[in-house]
């Protein structure tokens, strides 16, 4: 027993020491390199990065070795693995507890680093792309050290185990845990990129616009990824969690939010420095706080002190991210002071009338908006550390504080597409913003003639009839002007990613407000009426297998549709799981669950309607989203260096000429 | 430019007169569902970690919707007073949004001092920027335009 557990969990320390090994030799390799001026020396920081990622495949395919062949040996495996856990679901249960999405997150980190040194190969040389995977390897380095260490995924379990549990329920009946973990970890880790170009960017002086052009597409992948992956956790959370509900407020799902905050102020504010070279200090502090809220959030949802459906309750590992996050903090704070000098802007901002203007005031907001989302998160923290006291801090309080910050950014969107740099007149805002100002009155009287009421939701309504005028007032001049190439770019796809937004403003705002719910309880035979549908029980069915046992309502909604909510007991964990059963459609979703206790076979249930409206605009928006973040990638309209707006300077490609 | 500025006013007004409209029509009739699920989500599962009662599955949270629902159905008590009451019976953590007093009250008024540190960060700035005129270049910067202007014509001349 001790000999096999032996062999696999060997070769997969062993893998993670070798990683270690690789990534901090190849930071080494970066420093030494790049200062002494050896090529040779650089040169062998990409094999260092091979290494490092064929080392962390390495682990990780060891891993899922050890959970497919159900090697109980394994601590790990005793805690999440199962022979009843259908293939898939086994596949994905390697993520399913902290050690394990610790590991994923040292392989994409790898898979990154290896990535940059790859799209850096010509440039190794020059000090800003060494310097930049020099830190990367140096974070790469840090969680091969807590895989190793506090989270080591292939220490020896008891002896004698023969089968386990399995993954927590929740992680083992849809299909999407195999895809939200590791879409959001793609964004998650690849703020990475972006952060240590900005620590290259610091340590080598060169803080000019270079390492924010270079890496502009980086952080847009990063975001978007971010953006879906959340996305995807919203799906999830409405398909699976049974309250008809996308977003709890749950601190795993703010630690996600908080760097998606960060990131969408800075792939805003950048733009402002890439035209007129201010905001320097504010864009790196950007990026040192949405990495370093990754690793706090980690923090946070991982070690335990705080309270959580996602969280693993684990404890060891808290420390190891907090020292992690205070020298992250610390040594960039102390960068930004030192490269003070340089990074004082040369421009001002002309008036409040202009687009550089209006991306500050975006900023303020996802600044202020970023602020209540870590008060909220870790004020219960703060109490039990003051006073000794529980308390808890819940969707409610998020609800009413960020709803007007929304309110707010919609105003923004209505009016920052229609400024122009520098300088607005009124007369130039009259103009631009006359069609868009219309969208909205038609967006509030088309509300209004639906029956909407209330301050809230009717504002976001009209906001977004104007921002969507505004949006699409860009796209259609730019494609008046440049045909199909006015879809790229990223003031284009930018403005279709706004769309998405504003889709899914207005289906929050309308589902937040006008959702409409009732327990009705059921008796076969004699249909029930809520809300202009009816509801009749057709049987109550129980479905066992070698995992679960499950129990559906079979219901018929307007005599149509077959809706089957069901409730699944887990019989190793003796848990049990309400799976709701959704029909979506353009305008209203409905939505049911299947109330507890239910008897097979009694001729009677207790479900629970929500009727929700504008549900699936929201996925139709992300979809906008990541369709614009695409678009944005793409290179737009080059702009002449001879345009009023650029300096007359000679710039390389002209020498060459 | 007088004629475009009463359109606006008009816009204005309209979306004013409709708003007004919309605000003080009232919606559809708040059923005993609604404030159950109302008071439930202000309500914290006591025995699962951070979610409310209004999502919880746990059988503690089914006890409280099933108690918020025969209080409901009594109409006696205000949702307030619901929430108090099962506060009581439970402590202070089953409140899932922080009351105003003591140190709580610190969850309400810092996000307001910080939106209103920003605002006055804003409006600072826009100031100073309408003091900032941009002042006529001397004949100093005029010579090192020239220079710099004059060097960069010969370098690209000779590529």
């Amino acid at each position: 027993m001790l000999a096999s557990a032996g062999v696999i969990g060997t070769i997969g320390r062993a893998l993670l020491l070798v990683g270690f090994v690789g990534a901090v030799f190849g930071a080494f390799a970066a420093i030494t390199g790049v200062r002494n001026n050896e090529p040779r020396v650089i040169r062998l920081v990409s094999r260092f990065a091979v290494l490092a990622f064929a080392a962390a495949v390495g682990a990780f395919v060891v891993m899922e070795y050890a959970m497919i062949t159900r090697d109980f040996s394994l601590a790990y495996v005793q805690k999440v693995g199962s022979w009843s856990t259908p293939p898939l679901y086994n596949f994905a249960a390697v993520w399913s507890a902290l050690e394990g999405s610790i590991l994923m997150w040292v392989l994409i980190l790898s898979g990154y680093t290896l990535a940059v040194c790859f799209w850096m190969r010509k440039r190794m040389n020059e000090s800003l792309a060494a310097w930049a995977m020099a830190v990367m390897m140096i974070v790469l380095a840090f969680f091969f050290l807590v895989s190793f260490f506090p989270a080591n995924p292939f220490a020896a379990g008891a002896p004698g185990v023969l089968d386990g549990p399995g993954p927590n329920p929740l992680l083992q009946n849809h299909i999407l845990v195999m895809f939200h973990p590791p879409i959001l970890y793609l964004g998650y880790v690849g703020v990475t990129v972006p952060f240590a170009f900005a620590i290259a960017a610091l340590v080598t002086g060169r803080v000019g616009e270079g390492w924010l052009l270079a890496t502009r597409r980086w952080s847009l992948f990063a975001w978007g990824f971010l953006t879906f992956g959340i996305a995807l956790g919203s799906w999830w959370s409405y398909e699976v969690l049974g309250w008809s509900g996308v977003w709890a407020w749950d601190p795993v799902e703010n630690a996600s939010l908080l760097p998606w905050i960060t990131g969408t102020a800075y792939i805003h504010s950048v733009l402002v420095q890439e035209r007129r070279g201010m905001l320097r200090v504010w864009n790196i502090s950007l990026l040192v706080a949405t990495f370093s809220l990754t690793i706090l959030g980690t923090f946070l949802t991982r070690s335990g002190v705080l309270n959580s459906v996602h969280a693993f309750s684990e404890s060891g590992i808290g420390a190891w991210f907090l020292s992690f996050f205070a020298v992250v903090l610390i040594v960039s704070v102390f960068l930004i002071g030192w490269r003070g000098d340089k990074l004082r802007s040369p421009g001002i901002i002309d008036s409040p009338l202009s687009r550089e203007a209006a991306f500050l005031a975006n900023n303020v907001l996802f600044a202020v908006f970023a602020f209540i989302v870590l008060l909220g998160t870790v004020f219960p923290l703060i109490i039990e550390a003051l006073q000794n006291r529980q308390i808890a801090v819940g969707a409610p309080f998020f609800d009413r504080l960020t709803v007007p910050i929304g309110i707010a950014l919609l105003t923004l969107m209505s009016i920052a597409p229609v400024l122009p740099w520098r300088k607005a007149s009124a007369e130039t805002l009259q103009t631009r913003l006359f069609w868009p100002a219309w969208c909205g009155i038609a967006a509030l009287v088309a509300s209004l003639a639906l029956g909407a009421y209330g301050l809230a939701p009717l504002l976001t309504f009209t906001l977004g009839g104007v921002s969507s005028g505004a949006a699409l007032r860009q796209v259609v001049l730019a494609t008046r002007r440049q045909g199909l190439r006015g879809l790229v770019g990223r003031a284009n796809g930018g403005m279709i990613v706004h769309l998405g937004v504003i889709m899914i403003a207005v289906a929050l705002g309308a589902s937040n407000s006008y959702s409409k719910s009732q327990e009705l309880s059921l008796v076969t035979g004699t249909p029930a009426f809520f809300a202009g549908h009816s509801f009749e029980l057709i049987d109550v069915v129980e479905v066992r297998d070698d995992r679960s046992t499950s129990v559906k309502a079979r219901v018929i909604v307007d005599r149509k549709k077959t809706y089957e909510p069901a409730i699944t007991k887990y019989t190793r964990i003796g848990m049990n799981v309400g799976t709701p059963s959704v029909k979506a459609s353009l305008t209203s979703d409905i939505y049911l669950t299947l109330e507890p206790p239910v008897r097979q076979d009694s001729g009677t249930a207790r479900i629970k309607v929500f009727i929700k409206p504008m549900i699936t605009w929201l996925w139709i928006g992300t979809g906008l989203m990541a369709l614009g973040t695409v678009l944005a990638a793409f290179p737009g309209r080059r702009r002449r260096p001879t345009e009023a707006t650029s300096a007359l300077v000679p710039t390389s490609e002209q020498n060459a000429l | 430019m007088k004629q475009n500025k009463s359109v606006w006013l008009g816009m204005f007004l309209l979306v004013g007169l409709l708003l007004a409209i919309g605000v003080t029509r009232s919606g559809s009739v708040q059923t005993q569902q609604d404030r159950i699920d109302s008071i439930t989500s202000h309500l914290a599962c006591p025995t699962c970690s951070g979610e409310s009662v209004f999502v919880s599955q746990a059988s503690a949270a089914q006890a409280i919707r099933l108690e918020v629902a025969r209080q409901v159905s009594t109409g006696t008590r205000t949702d307030d007073e619901i929430i108090s009451y099962i506060e009581q019976r439970f402590g202070g953590q089953v409140l899932l949004v922080p009351r105003a007093t003591g140190l709580d009250s610190l969850v309400w008024s810092l996000p307001v001092a910080a939106l209103i540190m920003s605002l006055w960060f804003l409006i600072r700035t826009f100031s100073r920027s309408r003091q900032n005129k941009p002042t006529a270049p001397s004949a100093q910067d005029e010579k090192l335009v020239e220079q710099a202007l004059a060097e960069s014509m010969t370098k690209l001349k000779r590529s």
